[in-house]
This record gives structure tokens, sequence and C-alpha cells, in this order.
């Protein structure tokens, strides 16, 4: 097409798009719009220093180990990394015999929704009144005085996904926060971090709808029930298309009556939103893999993957992320089939996405441990993997499947200042992190109590 | 790689090479005698740690630990293992947990850990199988033998609990009914203290059935005797009363501790407190009374209000002040072989080296009385042979012995991984 001609067809679109809106004749009411975020991030970086830390070992998460390097950060982003850095005005913190890593990233927690202590009054991690409770929000049931949050911190957790339970198809919305202090929700969000959706497979499901004589009982009708909510969200996201068009086209449609269930799965649709599904079994992720291939949209992240290493392949090829424990088995029958080389299997294949997560506030306060065993036992069985391998787990990994490796878990410039200085290896079992940063400010000292967080909870309790 | 040299006749050599081939395939080869020499030895015992040392393992019991100094120039064992400077350790103990009661948790008819029916009485050893998947697994954490704990049901007591070594082999079960588990503290319905006062009265009622029964002993009266035999559940209160068996009580808030001290002066019972988080506010109190405690050296959390004191540096508050720890594992039966990174993580937060081990090995012994736990002359030959330092990530078990007989750590989990590793153009169902 030539340019004058272009300019010809736009006037054209343009005389027709009035013409039609003077043809309508009608008046149009103000537009319908969904506001996506309603609860808005009020996060505010923590008073912060440029920092100049010196002689580290550093594992950067993109794969790359660096002796001896010293890391810049300023205005709470990395601002450097090499060997022999020179900073003026800043404070220079000696690192020599210790180690830095990005900060820790757990995409897998119910911390402030399944509390300590775990009373009646705050177990509102699951809303299992129905299979299907898309419309409701982790963020909020989140108690952000549990006191698990402080302890995540004292292990170097810097971002957390907190989700919803697994005992419905799906679950609803997860929500991505900054592991700092806070008496309201709101002010941990981490900012532009998409939201996620829960989805579960098999027994949990099965187990919970068929003792109450609903559906699903079997896993055929877990699907079923994947399928028939997909379908209604399609026709739903065509109702919200065509009610823009109309609008946009001068018309005056009637919009869709809002479903708060079905704005969560039009989320997932339009790709806004990204699906974290609780699957243990090949032949079960196999499927997840297929329905979103139906329904047009990325089946997402396996959290407890424990038969991923059957299908590392398949799920590396879909652009899977798979988020996993070492060793964790046997509570469950589709739990069985544990090898605790599984992240190291599926972390083998190109263009993979393996993660550690932990799901346990035991267990995240030494999520570095967690992928400090698979390391070790995949390398006893023939693997060759390094430091600068088994942190991606649980960094940039783990960033990606959130949505948010464009801002953190990795040590590059340009990036959140989110790291932890270790005192040692951090995949040894003696490691600690000795000092935590989020965004350049310090939230952790294992040495000055004034960086050691107290929840409210706790405070006076004698 | 672990060397193993045979220094008997070669007709003795060639019946052993099969069998030590055989450790691959079926686990467990003959109790022959063994001579580990060159090692790093944790006795546990007085010697403390020996270097250089040589221990000989005959008959499933240990028979020598020598040092380097008077380490005989010929050893006459069926097979030498040199440990080339490794550190060898007693095997550990597992306790408070369903292993060889429960294969899956969710599965009902795998589970034999609990019954609404049982009572103190009730023994779980009938149950175990030493087949199940979890034994050998276990074996990865160099665990060699475990007290297993029934999980009980309406009952004021849990039943009672029994001794395993983890051979896999039928005759796993070393000692039954070997104490009993009571669990106290927060109730979702009604109070605690209507278990502790039941508590009391049931050994108040005993001492006064005993005294009964004494007298009675004393009449002529055939059926006043008779009358006066105790009853099953009787028996084993007595038991607990004569300090035969220890009673082994989960509370954590400190009135609840302090309540079990009481009534532990008032009976003279062997008691043992489980969980224990408060124990830091009444660490006198505990040391006085001589009351072991196993815990978990990860539980940090404030599960409830009764473990508002739950820290990581607990068990460095105690162990210090002198009082005896076990380590047990958190949660349930499934990844018993972590315990030893537990430790890892107990002397990072400032237990020493010989307490962590200590809380795995003899501590355990001594309270569940068993002739294991130590590397002594005459204990029991339950031995881990360990790549490195056997709390860190990166060691593995070389070699174990249970009752002196090499047994592999090879697991279900080392076949699943082998046959996803296996190159095949055939369905993976073929690659066994």
């Amino acid at each position: 097409m030539n340019h004058a001609l272009f300019k010809q067809s736009l006037m054209v679109a343009a005389v027709s798009l009035s013409l039609t809106a003077c043809l309508s004749n009608e008046k149009q009411d103000e537009k319908v719009t969904i506001n996506k975020n309603p609860f808005p991030s009020t996060y505010k970086i923590l008073p912060q220093q440029d920092t100049l830390f010196t002689q580290a070992t550093v594992l950067t998460g993109t794969g790359e180990r660096i002796d001896n390097a010293d890391i810049l950060f300023v205005d709470g982003k990395i601002k450097q990394i090499g060997v022999g850095l020179n900073a003026t005005n800043v404070e220079v913190i000696d690192a020599q015999g210790k180690w830095i890593t990005p900060g820790i990233i757990d995409v897998h927690s119910h911390l402030g929704v399944y509390p300590s202590p775990s009373v009646e009054s705050h177990s509102d991690g699951n809303e299992m009144s129905s299979p299907n409770t898309s419309e409701v929000w982790a963020e909020h049931s989140v108690w952000p005085q549990d006191p698990g949050f402080q302890a995540a911190r004292a292990g170097g957790i810097t971002t957390l996904q907190i989700l919803p339970g697994s005992a419905n198809l799906f679950g609803g919305r997860g929500v991505t926060l900054k592991n700092v202090p806070s008496h309201t929700m709101q002010a941990m969000k981490f900012v532009d971090a998409p939201y996620g959706l829960k989805m579960a497979c098999g027994e949990n499901p099965k187990r919970l709808y068929g003792s109450r004589k609903q559906m699903p009982s079997t896993r055929m009708g877990n699907v079923a029930g994947y399928r028939a909510a997909w379908a209604e969200a399609a026709e739903y996201k065509r109702a919200w298309n065509k009610y823009d068009a109309d609008y946009a086209a001068g018309k005056n449609p009637l919009a869709p009556v809002r479903d708060l269930e079905l704005d969560t799965l039009m989320g997932v649709l339009d790709g806004e939103v990204l699906v974290h599904n609780h699957c243990y079994k090949a032949e079960e992720m196999a499927v997840m893999i297929d329905i979103g291939k139906e329904f047009n949209y990325h089946s997402g992240t396996f959290h407890h993957g424990i038969e991923a290493y059957k299908i590392a392949d398949k799920l590396a090829a879909n652009g899977n992320c798979v988020a996993m424990w070492p060793d964790w088995w046997g509570f469950k029958m589709e739990a069985y089939d544990m090898v605790e080389e599984n992240v190291a299997i599926v972390d083998s294949v190109k263009n993979s996405c393996a993660i550690v997560h932990s799901d346990s506030s035991t267990t995240i306060q030494r999520l570095n441990q967690e992928a400090g065993k698979v390391l070790y036992r995949a390398n006893d069985n023939g693997f060759e993997l390094k430091e600068e391998d088994a942190i991606k787990w649980i960094t940039a990994n783990a960033a990606k499947s959130l949505g948010i490796d464009d801002k953190t878990g990795s040590l590059q410039a340009g990036k959140n200042a989110d790291l932890v200085l270790w005192n040692t290896n951090p995949f040894s079992v003696y490691a600690q992190a000795e000092q935590v940063f989020v965004d350049g400010a310090k939230v952790y000292d294992r040495f000055d109590e004034k960086y050691q967080a107290k929840s409210d909870f706790l405070l006076g309790q004698k | 790689m672990k060397v193993i040299q045979i220094n008997k006749p070669i007709l003795n050599a060639l019946v052993t090479i099969p069998f030590v081939l055989c450790a691959f395939i079926t686990s467990t080869v003959q109790a022959k005698s063994t001579a580990i020499t060159h090692a790093t030895v944790y006795t546990l015992a007085g010697e403390g740690t020996i270097e250089n040392a040589t221990v000989i393992i005959d008959q499933g019991k240990i028979t020598q630990v020598y040092s380097s100094d008077n380490t005989p120039e010929n050893i006459n064992t069926d097979e030498i293992i040199d440990a080339k400077g490794r550190i060898l350790t007693p095997g550990f103990i597992g306790s408070m947990n369903s292993l060889g009661l429960v294969e899956v948790s969710a599965v009902a008819r795998s589970r034999d850990s609990k019954d609404k029916e049982a009572d103190i009485t009730f023994d779980a050893s009938l149950a175990f199988n030493p087949k199940s998947t979890l034994i050998a697994y276990t074996r990865k954490g160099g665990i060699t033998s475990n007290i297993v704990a029934p999980q009980g049901g309406e009952d004021l007591f849990a039943g009672q609990s029994f001794v395993v070594d983890l051979s896999g082999e039928f005759n796993s079960v070393t000692d039954r009914q070997n104490a009993v588990i009571v669990h106290l503290g927060a109730e979702t319905k009604g109070s605690r203290a209507l278990k502790l006062q039941a508590l009391d009265y049931k050994f108040e009622d005993a001492q006064k059935a005993l005294a009964k029964q004494a007298l009675a002993n004393k009449s002529k009266d055939k059926k006043a005797k008779e009358d006066k035999e105790p009853k099953r559940d009787e028996l084993v209160i007595n038991a607990l009363l004569a300090g035969e068996k220890p009673l082994i009580a989960y509370a954590d808030r400190a009135t609840d501790l302090l309540a079990l001290i009481a009534l532990k002066q008032k009976y003279g019972l062997d008691l043992v407190l489980v969980g224990a988080s408060d124990a830091v506010l009444i660490v006198d109190e505990i040391v006085a009374a001589n009351v072991p405690i196993i815990l978990s050296a990860i539980d940090n959390l404030p599960s409830s209000f009764d473990s508002l004191h739950a820290n990581l540096s607990n068990m460095a508050m105690l162990t210090k002040a002198g009082v005896k720890v076990i380590l047990a594992p958190e949660g349930d039966s499934h990844n018993i072989n972590r315990l030893r990174f537990d430790a890892g993580v107990a002397v990072a937060n400032g237990v020493s080296r010989i307490d962590a081990l200590a809380a795995l090995t003899a501590n355990v012994a001594d309270v569940f009385k068993l002739n294991s736990g130590r590397i002594q002359v005459g204990k029991n030959a339950d031995l881990v042979l360990w790549s490195a330092d056997p709390f860190e990530l990166s060691t593995k078990v070389d070699s174990m012995w249970i009752n002196g007989k090499s047994i592999s750590t090879r697991s279900r989990q080392d076949d699943l991984r082998d046959r996803y590793l296996t190159k095949s153009d055939m369905p993976k169902a073929y690659s066994k």
C-alpha cells in the first residue's frame, strides 16, 4: 500500500465511523470498564543506603559465579557487579569469605493465610465452599502479622507468592508480596506483579467434593470441571470483547453483567493472570497442558510436580515452569513416586524452568538448603551441577514463574537490589543469611536487633 | 569408592565376593567379621573422638575399638574396609514417628498407627512392616534403628512405642511396648486440666490397688487374691510406677511441663518430654528433675498459644544447661532421613557437634535402654561410614552396618530415577 492510498483509506474509515455513530443515533452511556487493580500496592521502599559489597563470592542467578566480586547498588537498583569496583559516598561492606545471592523467592507460600499460630480464626487459606472459587483473592486473607514472614526473612526470602489452598479446582487468586514488615497487605504488594490463579489437580478436589456427594468425585470429574469453567470464561470474554467493540463503534451496547469468578478466568485468557497449578502426576500435567491449548491460555507453572521428571521434555517444550520439593513424599498416593533428583532432571532439559518451592512455613526458612539437597543428590547420581546452577531454582526461575523476572531474581545492572549476604556457601547446612536487602533497603541483619522485625502478636508475650 | 580388601584364604574370598555383589541386589549380606580401619571414630563414649581408629565387628557386635597406637599389625577379619580418614559414627536412631506403620498417609488401608479403640495396651509393633518402602529411604539418612510411636485413639494414652532396626528383615522389631505415650496440652474440645487430673488419678488409683493387692497376697483367701489380680492396662500403669518403662509425654506449655514434673516426683516416674517448646522458661526445674526432652531442632514458629517460645536457639540453651536432648523429626515418617540436617541446623544455631550427634545416638539409647548409639565394645554393630561431615547436605552414607551386616541404602526412589534416566526406544515400563 502506498502512502497516499493509506491516507485515503484512513479518511474513509473515519467518515464511515462517524456515519455509523450518526446512523445508530444513540447517545452512549458511560463506558463500563473493569478496574483490574482495586487494591493497589502502597509499598514504600524502607530507608535505603547506597552500598558497595566487596570481595564476595557472587552467584548472579543467571548461571554465573563470580569470585572476589564487588556489588554496587544505588537508589535500590543494582548498578554494577565486577572485580575491584570503586564508588564514593556509599557504605562499604567487606564481604570477603561470604557469599551473595539474589534475594530468595518462594513461588508457593501460605504465610499470612495459614499463619502461626494456626488458630481457627486465622485459618483463611482456602475457600472450600465450591469447586470453583476463582472470585476469591488470597490477598484478602493475608494477616501481615504472621510471625512466619520474619522467620522467612531471616532465611533470605525477599519475595513470595501467597496462594490459596488446593481443595478446589480453582482456588482463587494468588498475590506476590515483598517480604517487608507491614500492618497492611497492600504495603507488601509487589508493584506490577501479575496475579496468579491457583488451580488444583488430582486427589484434593475429588476427595473433598466427592465426600460431599457433589462433582467432582473423580479425576475425570475434575477435568470436566476445568473445561466447563473455561468454556464459560471464553463466552464471558467474548461478551466483553463485543461490548468493547460495539462501544468503540459508537453503539450504546449493554455491558455484560460483572462476574468476579469469570473476571479472574478471563484474566488468564487475556494473558494477564498466570496459572499456578497444584499438580503432582505426569499424566495429569499432560492433560492440563492440553486444556490450556484447547482454551488458548498457557498452563503456567505446575506446583508440587512430584512426577515432573517423567515428562521433563514435554514440560520444557511447552514452556511450563515446575515448582518442586527436594524430597517430600508419601503423604498422598499422588506423592508416592518422588525422586530426589526431580528438580535436576527437569532442569537438565533445554528451555526448562525448574523451581524449588516450600509450601511450608518451616522449609521456606531454608529454601537454600532445600535446593542444596537436590544439587548434591543429583551430583551423587551422575549430574554435574554447580552452585551457580542451583541458585536459579530459588531465584531467577522463580521470578520467571511469577512474571517478575524483569525486576528481580538475578543480580544484574538495573534489577532491584534484592539480595542476601550469606556467612558461607548457601548450600551448606550451616549457611545463615547475615543481611537481607529488599530494593537496597536492609530488612534483616542477624547481628543487629534493629533489623529484626517482630510481629504485633509476639509483642509482650511472656 | 570404598576399598574392600579380602585377607582370608582364596576359598573364603570366593564365597565373600558374591556376597558383596549381592549387596547391590538384595541389600544385605551375611554377618561376617569386619574391620573398619583408619576411621575418624565418633564413639559417643568415654573415648570421645578417635582419629585413625580401627573398629572390629563380629557376630553383630562391636568387638574391638583400637586407637591408632594400639591397632594390631595383623587384623584377622573376613574383610577390611579402609575408611581413609572418613567419619564413622554410631547408626542414628529415629524416634517418635510411624515408620513401618504407614506407607501412604492418605491411604487409609496403608495406615496402622492409630485406632479409635487404642488404649494404653496398644501394641502397634504387630503391624510393623519391615518391607515398607520408607525403610530403605530412611537408611539414606544414616538411620539404623528407630523408636516407633503409635498415635492412639480416644483414650488418654496413645499406646506404647516399640523399637525396630532398619534391616528390612522380618525380625526387625527388637523391643516391644517399651514406653507409654500420652498427649497433653491444648484441647480442641474441653480443658487441658482434665487430662492432667486423669493422669494423676490413674497413678493414685493404681497405687491404692497395689496396696490392696499386697494385703490380699498376705491373706489365705485364694479368691481374694485372684480378685486383686491387676488387669492388662493396670499392669502397664504399675510398670510406669515402678519406673520400668518411661512415660513419654507430649506437651509444650510451661504449666503442663511443670505439672508433669510434679507427677514424676510424686510417683517416681521415668518421665520424658516431647516438644516442650516452653522448656526454655523452666530450664532449672528440668535440669533438677533430670528429664530428657525429645524435640525438633527446626520447630521455631509459635504454632499455638502453647508454643510461643519455640526458637531455633532452644536446643542449644537446653544442651548447654545439661538437659539430655533427643532430636526427632518434624512431621510425618517419610522424611526421617532429614534428621541429620536438622542436627546441622542445630549446630548452626549454637549446639555443639557432639551434643547434636548424641541427640541422634547415645541419648536415644540411654532413654530407651538400647544396646546401641555408641561405638563401644559389646554394643550392637550399627555403624555408618560417611563420605564427610554427617550433618552436611553434600555428605552421603558411604557404608552402613546394621547388627554387623553391611546394608545398602538403595531405595525405590533410586529405581524410579534410573528408569527415567535410561534412554530407550521402548516405553519406560520395559526399563527395570
